[in-house]
């Protein structure tokens, strides 16, 4: 079957890993994933005021857009791109002002024939129709971990993974839906259905410094610490994220943590994707391993888990 | 030097300012202080984000402008998660953050980011960092 | 339909009332009075400034005396205030006081208007739609009630015992229903009082012990409320008395079956920080004094499979074949005290949910404190044992939130978490107590006196901050607050948490709720009648409200409460019998024909179907005149006493006429 996925800028670019792992591991699953047709970059933060309005322009424009082509469910598995999509498709369906002015934008955004110059396609006022779903929740209540378990090909015997939400994939928790904020159970349970172990952590909802990295790296750097070292300290082998920011700030900047905290001696960054692909056969070349700063290749070598069926 | 506080209309504006922009009622916080106690940077901050919208309840305007604060906000929403009276704090910052001096000292755009740092930065965190701190 | 009555010769009379601008400062009273002197039925017309005053009832008891007037009508504010008022005043000038009318034109037309003119007119055709029902009025007469002088009080904690020694007292016979195997309460489970640091046991088992001997209370433990029928004065309540398999009178505790029973179960008692068995006597002191056997814990008794308790109990005490039975009793008022309950630590999921065992609530810190408690009164913590040399008390866990949790204050945890950070610091002097607040609420007597005892003596830490978050990290316990008076983010390591959790409605109590029919605000408490001047009574007339059941509040105000409730039943039985508004609606036998829908719509469960003659009746002390049945019946042989359908019909032709 075809699934409309919008992966976000990043994932194109610098993060591919969870890309492929992502597409790899669908393909296991026979969902074809579909890209919208000239989609652009979300915006990456939902504006949180009343006068930027125009920050909703690029993700209704992608969600509609997934409507014209009889869509009516788009995945995506980036916490920021997730956040920004479903809050301002929300806000379109709540907020009259924001429906009005924002469907305004698009309007003059129609194809037009090169030919004839004219406007070749009607437009329909974007009203909230496509439902944005995050790969997590999509797996849990449209795959289904029975469906999932059964198509199984490694066993990764009760790995102890740490999985890491982050800020975006839970909060606000009345506009984000997903799950209960400070007791969730949605990445755990899909690490149990995937052959993992889920460890528990304090610092699993504790923000990693986001985009502070760059205006003040002091303090991200403690921040990504504080995360990393509760994992650790619970005994996780692994740490598990959903997002490009989370794994620059605690993969590419572990080696920055490590320097500043020397009783942090490292802990491997994946995504639940590559967790995902590997437990359902796909071959560890198509992982995107090279991208990671610290290394995780171990974690995926062909004894640490068993082949279930050839 | 005793702090003179005036409900004048300078003061009003500013505060309806803030109302408008955020959507959020700043007088609906009893300053129980779980924003501060739940915020992964206020040890970084020079006013914790309770006092930051103390002011504001107070009209004190020049006290939150000049704040270090409002550029170590990460909207991660921790505070808006725990807030008792359900504000959420990180709108009330971004929404001084817009009524600030543009070419405020704290700011961060695209001059700030060096060629090499931009080649090595996700694309996810320039974009989010210029919409929230550039001006 | 009825021939419509014939109007008699009625001699009405008109009272406008200004009340002072109330009313005059919008409409033209005098206007309305002399408009309706010449109305058609209306013998004399007048009006005053404050009809309600002295001056005011006295101009409508000559005058319906130097009149002669058959009815009047006092046009002013709504009768939900002062209709007895001229009820009253009718029966003292001889009139039938069912002849009088209020004509609202005050909530009705001046408070909620500005046009003064239409104002004007539109209380004229008021007054005159209550001319017309007015002049088919009939006298009534009230309908009399036996009340029945024996109470029920529902709760066996300090609130129902208080009220039940009351009444008593008084001399009425009592009845008092415990679910659980003993009376007490919570407040038996509790260490030491505030603001005295009584012991609670020992303040509380004298009242415990007199309700037990009291020669007119008929204690009832191990029983709960089945369903209760009837109306105030005269309610049958039917109690179903749980099996306990142990013969109260027959035990003599010796506690052999307790040693010989295979079942740990977690105690309920000291809040599952301990074990009983399933044969157990909840405490010491439990009134009454006897073993229980808990059945859903028992490894099984039919088939018996173990039988070791009833083996070896001397007495022969111990009996498998009890069965559930019912008790029917007949009450006249029903005082409701069922107390409260913890709010769940599992909603807190920033606190750990329930994870962390050394995370307690404050029942579970007042067992570890308590002398007859698990660990025997040392303070030690659950996990291990250990004795935690760092506690931090967390206020308003769950309280004074309007987003997730509960929306009101608890009010008695600033009290007892002094209290609970006091008693710490006595047993433990090496100790740091950490309480952290938002702000503390110290109302009652010696209350403030005593925290600042806590502050200034105890050397207790209070920080001004909510805590964000509790984990745990190795050994201890991390408690992330701020202090709001010096603008810091803090960071406590503690070995124990106390969270003053708020306080909710009873578990379980909405079944009950439902079978007693009374209504509870919108957070489950009981609501009271007047949230300022009936704060005992519930609208439902016949119950009263005591202790927790109605809100949260300390001993002192619970014992307040119940003595009050107990006197309000007091008031009902001193009335010889009760009077029930006779503006009820009877069933015309002609007109019926047994279709039975107003039986349907009652709200009351005051009409039923006579199956021999095939037509409605009405229990007219059960009915409350509230129409429904009069709005529903097809054939008109519903009417409301002095509001038939004819009168209405007249009301609308005067509103609608010109």
């Amino acid at each position: 079957m075809k699934l409309h996925y919008y992966p976000g800028c990043t994932l194109k670019e610098k993060t591919t890993a969870l890309d492929i792992s992502t597409r790899e591991a669908m393909k296991r699953l026979d969902i074809e994933l579909v890209e919208p047709e000239g989609w652009t970059c979300c915006g990456a933060e939902y504006p949180l005021t009343e006068e930027k309005i125009v920050g909703l322009a690029a993700p209704i424009r992608v969600l509609r857009q997934v409507r014209e082509e009889g869509g009516d469910v788009v995945v995506t598995t980036c916490s920021f791109c997730y956040a920004v999509l479903k809050r301002a498709n929300r806000a379109i369906q709540q907020d009259p002002l924001k429906h009005k002015r924002i469907n305004a934008y698009l309007r003059d955004d129609i194809k037009i024939n090169e030919w004839t110059k004219e406007k070749t396609t009607g437009f329909e006022d974007y009203n909230g129709e496509v439902k944005v779903l995050h790969l997590l929740e999509y797996l849990r209540d449209r795959v289904g971990y029975p469906r999932i378990k059964s198509r199984l090909k490694r066993d990764l015997k009760g790995l102890p993974i740490a999985p890491y939400y982050g800020c975006r994939l839970l909060r606000p928790a009345d506009e984000m839906n997903m799950d209960e904020p400070d007791s969730p159970r949605v990445f755990e349970e899909f690490l149990e259905a995937v052959g993992c172990k889920a460890v528990d952590y304090p610092f699993k909802q504790e923000c990693c410094g986001s985009y502070l990295s760059v205006s003040l790296p002091a303090a991200a750097t403690e921040a990504s610490y504080r995360v990393l070292r509760s994992a650790r300290m619970n005994e996780a082998k692994a740490i598990a994220v959903t997002c490009p920011l989370c794994f620059y700030n605690l993969d590419h900047r572990q080696e920055a943590v490590k320097e500043t905290f020397l009783d942090f001696p490292g802990l491997p960054v994946l995504f639940f994707t590559q967790l995902l692909a590997w437990a359902l056969g796909v071959d560890k070349a198509l992982l995107g391993l090279k991208e990671h700063s610290v290394a995780a290749d171990g974690l995926f070598d062909a004894h640490q888990a068993a082949e279930v069926r050839s | 030097m005793r702090v003179k506080l005036k409900a004048g209309p300078d003061e009003r504006e500013f505060i309806k300012r803030i109302e408008e922009l955020s959507g959020e009622n700043v007088y609906a916080c009893y300053q129980c202080g779980r924003c501060s106690a739940g915020c992964p940077m206020a040890s970084e901050m020079d006013l914790l984000p309770n006092q930051i919208i103390r002011l504001v309840q107070m009209g004190l305007a020049e006290d939150v402008i000049r704040s270090k604060t409002l550029f170590l906000c990460a909207s991660c929403f921790t505070c808006q998660s725990r807030c008792p009276k359900g504000i959420d704090l990180a709108r009330v910052m971004e929404a001084i953050r817009l009524i600030l001096d543009p070419k405020g000292k704290d700011a961060y755009g695209p001059d700030e980011i060096s060629p090499e740092l931009a080649r090595e930065l996700p694309q996810q965190v320039m974009v989010s960092i210029f919409r929230k701190f550039a001006k | 339909m009825t021939a419509p009555k014939k109007k008699k010769e009625k001699r009405i009379g008109l009272f406008v009332c200004h009340c002072g601008v109330n009313i005059a400062g919008v409409v033209d009273v005098e206007k309305v009075a002399e408009t309706l002197k010449d109305y058609p039925g209306v013998s004399f017309s007048t009006n005053y400034v404050y009809m309600c005053s002295d001056p005011g009832q006295q101009m409508i008891i000559d005058t319906i005396k130097e009149k002669h007037l058959d009815g009047i009508i006092v046009a002013a504010c709504s009768p939900t205030l002062h209709e007895k008022t001229f009820q009253e005043a009718a029966r003292l000038a001889g009139l039938n006081p069912y002849q009088i009318e209020i004509a609202n034109i005050r909530e009705q037309d001046s408070w909620v208007h500005t046009d003064g003119a239409r104002a004007t007119k539109k209380a004229i055709k008021i007054v005159k739609s209550h001319v017309e029902k007015a002049l088919q009025n009939e006298n009534l007469e009230p309908i009399k009630v036996d009340v029945t002088k024996r109470a029920l009080v529902i709760g066996g904690g300090i609130s129902g015992l208080q009220a039940a020694l009351d009444i008593a007292d008084h001399g009425y016979e009592v009845v008092l229903v415990e679910k659980n195997p003993s009376i007490g309460g919570k407040m038996i489970q509790l260490s030491e009082t505030f603001p005295t640091l009584d012991c609670s046991q020992c303040i509380l088992t004298p009242k415990m012990v007199e309700v037990s001997r009291h020669p007119r209370i008929r204690l009832l433990t191990y029983h709960e409320v089945d369903s209760i029928s009837g109306f105030v004065g005269n309610f049958k309540v039917r109690i179903r008395k749980k099996p306990r398999y142990v013969d109260e009178r027959l035990c003599n505790l010796c506690g052999e079956c307790e040693k010989v029973c295979p079942q740990i179960v977690p105690d309920e008692f000291n809040m599952g920080l301990s074990f009983r068995k399933a044969i157990y006597m909840p405490f010491p002191q439990a009134i009454p004094g006897t073993y229980t056997l808990d059945a859903e814990h028992c490894l099984g008794l039919s088939p018996v499979r173990c039988g070791k308790c009833k083996d070896v109990c001397d007495k022969k005490a111990i009996d498998y074949d009890m069965k559930e039975s019912f008790i029917e009793e007949e009450v006249g008022a029903i005082v409701v005290a069922t107390g409260y309950d913890l709010y769940t630590m599992q909603a807190l999921g920033e606190y750990g949910g329930e994870k962390y065992e050394d995370v307690i609530n404050g029942l579970e810190f007042e067992r570890i404190l308590s002398a007859s408690g698990p660990t025997g009164g040392v303070v030690r913590r659950p996990s291990d044992g250990k004795i935690p040399k760092s506690v931090v008390f967390v206020q308003c866990s769950g309280s004074r939130d309007t987003e997730k949790h509960n929306p009101y204050c608890s009010k008695i945890c600033c009290m007892y978490t002094a209290k609970h950070a006091m008693l710490y610091k006595h047993r433990v002097p090496d100790g740091q107590a950490t309480v952290f607040y938002i702000d503390v609420r110290t109302g009652g007597k010696a209350f403030d006196e005593f925290y600042q005892r806590a502050v200034e003596e105890d050397k207790v830490l209070y920080i001004r901050g909510k805590v964000s978050k509790i984990f745990k990290e190795g050994d201890k316990l991390i408690v992330w607050g701020a202090d709001t008076l010096t603008g810091k983010k803090v960071e406590v390591e503690a070995d124990m948490v106390v969270l003053a959790m708020a306080m909710v409605k009873a578990d379980g109590i909405m079944d009950l709720l439902k079978k007693l029919k009374i209504s509870t605000d919108i957070n489950g408490f009981l609501a009271e009648a007047h949230p300022k001047l009936r704060p005992v009574e519930s609208l439902n007339a016949g119950f009263y409200l005591a202790g927790c059941a109605q809100g949260p509040k300390d001993i002192p105000e619970a014992v307040a409460q119940a003595s009050a409730a107990a006197a309000k039943v007091g008031d009902l039985f001193a009335q010889k019998e009760l009077i029930h508004e006779p503006t009820v609606v009877p069933v015309n036998d002609e007109l019926c024909s047994g279709c039975g829908i107003c039986i349907a719509v009652c709200p009351y469960d005051a009409r039923s179907l006579d199956p021999e003659r095939g037509v409605a009746v009405v229990n007219e002390i059960l009915c409350e005149g509230c129409g429904a049945c009069a709005a529903a019946c097809p054939s008109g042989a519903a009417q409301q006493r002095n509001q038939t359908d004819e009168q209405i019909f007249s009301m609308l032709r005067a509103m609608l006429r010109e």
